[in-house]
């Protein structure tokens, strides 16, 4: 019991830390709960249009200047040289010169030619896009119509459908989404919290002058450690409790679900790979100077590596392959696994449990280490 | 009396080098034994044997009358140990560190709380009981190293270098509180390089060199080493080569040097040098402005013995 009260006093001594983790935990939930980052409204985008006609303003060359002036931005200069300098400052995207006999070309089911000047961006691409389309369909219809008005209906008619798009899906994308950045970005918090206290805190039972003089205790050594290990496993799920608290705070009732189980025993199991770590750093360094970089290399580092706060197809495959020795990786991609999840089922549920496995085998790993560690440490000799 | 330690033919190898070179000797209860020796002499590496921090090469250890092995968790249960560097928590308070290492040993708390309480008063740091080791000066920090080694109140105490970068008043604390310890019926292994605080505590001592004991017994046993009866000291402005060697043939008389203001005159044996020596000046007219006398010191043994200085 000694043990644990003074465990408790050194953590005391130490709670800025505990205090501060937590506190961004809560800030990045904030933001993420507050911010409106819906994945399913879309704007389209208009690009400057200028469009230079030689040819008669009538017919399907009027249809075709209405179309694009309904999809485009239309700029209006005169002279060569006005227009060059627009499109050199970006105040013009896309240049279109309809040449004279443009209409006639349609007409007689001639293939038409445009001359265009383009600032070669994503809005001129746009502007592209739109004119291929345009003569796309007028050249599917040209050569069955003679009658220009009857081309011009069906071209009209053409770009008049709409088509509704239902997404059949029955997740709930945007709070999933919400649940696996919290639960991402939990990774962070869980082994920067714990590595930094944890490891400040063991480098002061480990000292190795406090080690011998505990040596000489009439307690056995073996039992001071156990009684530090359990303080420190009790340490580690108060710190996750408070950090699923935050959660149903941030994220409310969508935890009541299976995909919200499934976040919570993922990081569960992630909290006890974190203790590990964590006890591995404190047995291995004794400078508590260098706690706080190890923290940043290790937290920040795997944090980044391994999609905790940039998901991992934005990232380079061998910077995917490197974050794969690091088990925030398995975390990570049990939270990605579920946020796709669309029926909760022992078979869809497979990839997560590989990867629970696979940060299982790093607790063993851990844990042998820190065996060795202590083994090495303890033999003054 | 009672053998409390029994140390035979211990020796301590590091690859090439003996640190410990078959050393033999007992300790014996409610004594005050000291391990003198200049650093790098083998005294904590002995120490560390004898608590089983360290394995060792050859020989035996026993304490309470038991061979000592790491987990003799009863024989340690008597055994007080404050080591060198100063072993407590940053982050613990005075109270806290002392009640923490006592913990280690006492589980009933109320007890805990005297033995404590006993600690605190022994080592005078009753006015700082809420502060923490960085607000402690150097000679406090020491005091509360030697309360959480002791606090327990082991019956086998042992204080490796107890008072090394300490202010004189708290040193006079630490030996006042190891001679009360001694008068509560501890028994204690006090090594350190200061012959001084040696001469004042211990009951024997053990002068050790190069990992070997090279002489033990008590103060005056080891003095009687040196070859040396009496130093005088005479503070002379001049003196004649003809005086000087007329003083060589005077009774006694080991040696005689001057270095043109003082006169040091080393005697071997007898008595009365000091009163012969000035009834001889006085003869011969020689005016001096102060004049004392000396008993060897352990230094001198050590010099007589190894040819250097403790502190070399």
């Amino acid at each position: 019991m000694i043990v644990f009260k003074s465990f408790l006093r050194v953590l005391n001594k130490n709670k800025a830390p505990v205090i501060l983790f937590t506190v961004m935990l809560v800030i990045f939930g904030v933001i993420n709960f507050t911010s409106n980052d819906s994945t399913d409204v879309f704007t389209s985008s208009r690009p400057d249009v200028l469009i230079v006609n030689k040819d008669v303003n009538e017919g399907i060359t009027k249809t075709f200047i209405d179309y694009i002036s309904k999809r485009a931005e239309i700029i209006k200069l005169s002279d060569n040289e006005s227009i060059d300098d627009a499109l050199f400052y970006r105040n013009v995207n896309y240049v279109i010169y309809i040449p004279l006999g443009f209409r006639d070309d349609i007409i007689n089911g001639n293939k038409p030619s445009l001359e265009v000047k383009s600032t070669g961006d994503y809005q001129a691409s746009l502007a592209q896009m739109m004119v291929n389309k345009f003569l796309r369909v007028v050249n599917v219809y040209s050569g069955d119509f003679n009658d220009e008005w009857q081309l011009i209906n069906y071209v009209n008619s053409t770009f008049s459908n709409e088509t509704n798009v239902e997404i059949t899906s029955k997740l709930d994308v945007d709070s999933l989404s919400r649940m696996a950045t919290y639960f991402n970005f939990m990774n962070y918090t869980m082994l920067a919290g714990l590595v930094f206290v944890i490891s400040i805190v063991m480098t002061s039972f480990k000292n190795v002058n406090i080690s011998k003089r505990t040596t000489m205790g009439s307690m056995s050594y073996r039992r001071v450690n156990m009684y530090l290990l359990l303080s420190n496993l009790v340490f580690a799920l108060v710190f996750w409790l408070v950090c699923m608290i935050l959660s149903f705070v941030l994220l409310g009732d969508i935890l009541f679900s299976l995909h919200g189980v499934m976040y919570i025993v993922n990081s569960f199991i992630f909290t006890i790979v974190s203790l590990t770590i964590a006890l591995l750093i404190g047995n291995l360094i004794s400078n508590k100077n260098a706690v706080n970089g190890i923290v940043n290399l290790i937290a920040l580092g795997s944090s980044f590596l391994c999609g905790a706060f940039v998901p991992v197809e934005f990232m380079p495959k061998s910077v995917v392959n490197l974050s794969r020795v690091f088990p925030s990786y398995y975390y990570i991609n049990s939270n990605e696994l579920i946020k796709s999840m669309e029926v909760v089922n022992f078979e869809s549920l497979l990839p997560v449990f590989k990867n629970i496995i696979f940060m299982l085998a790093f607790v063993v790993l851990f844990v042998i280490l820190i065996n060795v560690v202590s083994w090495k440490k303890r033999r003054f000799a | 009396m009672k053998k409390v330690i029994e140390v035979s033919n211990l020796t301590k190898e590091y690859k090439s080098v003996r640190a410990v070179n078959d050393i033999s000797f007992d300790v014996y209860e409610g004594e005050i034994v000291g391990l003198l020796g200049p650093n790098g002499s083998g005294k904590s590496t002995t120490i560390n044997s004898i608590l089983s921090l360290l394995s060792f090469s050859k020989g035996s250890i026993k304490i309470f009358g038991e061979e000592m092995s790491p987990n003799l968790y009863e024989v340690k249960r008597n055994i007080g140990v404050v080591f060198q560097d100063v072993a407590v928590f940053d982050e613990l308070s005075v109270l806290e560190n002392i009640d923490y290492f006592c913990g280690l040993y006492i589980k009933d708390k109320s007890v805990r709380k005297e033995y404590v309480e006993d600690a605190i008063n022994l080592v005078g740091l009753l006015d700082f009981k809420k502060f923490y080791p960085k607000q402690l000066s150097g000679g406090l920090l020491r005091r509360l190293n030697i309360a959480c080694g002791i606090a327990h109140k082991p019956k086998l105490i042992f204080l490796d270098e107890p008072t090394v970068a300490v202010d004189p008043q708290s040193r006079n604390n630490i030996l006042d509180g190891i001679l009360k310890l001694r008068s509560e019926g501890a028994t204690i292994i006090y090594t350190t390089h200061y012959m001084e605080e040696v001469e004042i505590l211990c009951d024997r001592i053990i002068i050790m060199d190069k990992g070997s004991i090279i002489a033990s017994g008590t103060s005056d046993e080891l003095k009687e080493l040196a070859n040396i009866e009496e130093k005088v000291s005479v503070h002379i402005s001049e003196l004649s080569d003809e005086v000087i060697e007329k003083i060589k043939s005077l009774k006694n008389v080991e040696e005689v040097n001057y270095n043109g203001d003082v006169l040091v005159v080393i005697y071997k044996k007898g008595e009365d040098n000091l009163v012969k020596l000035m009834d001889f000046l006085s003869k011969n007219k020689i005016r001096y402005d102060k004049i004392f006398s000396e008993r060897p010191t352990l230094n001198d043994v050590f010099l007589e013995l190894t040819g250097k200085e403790l502190r070399d």
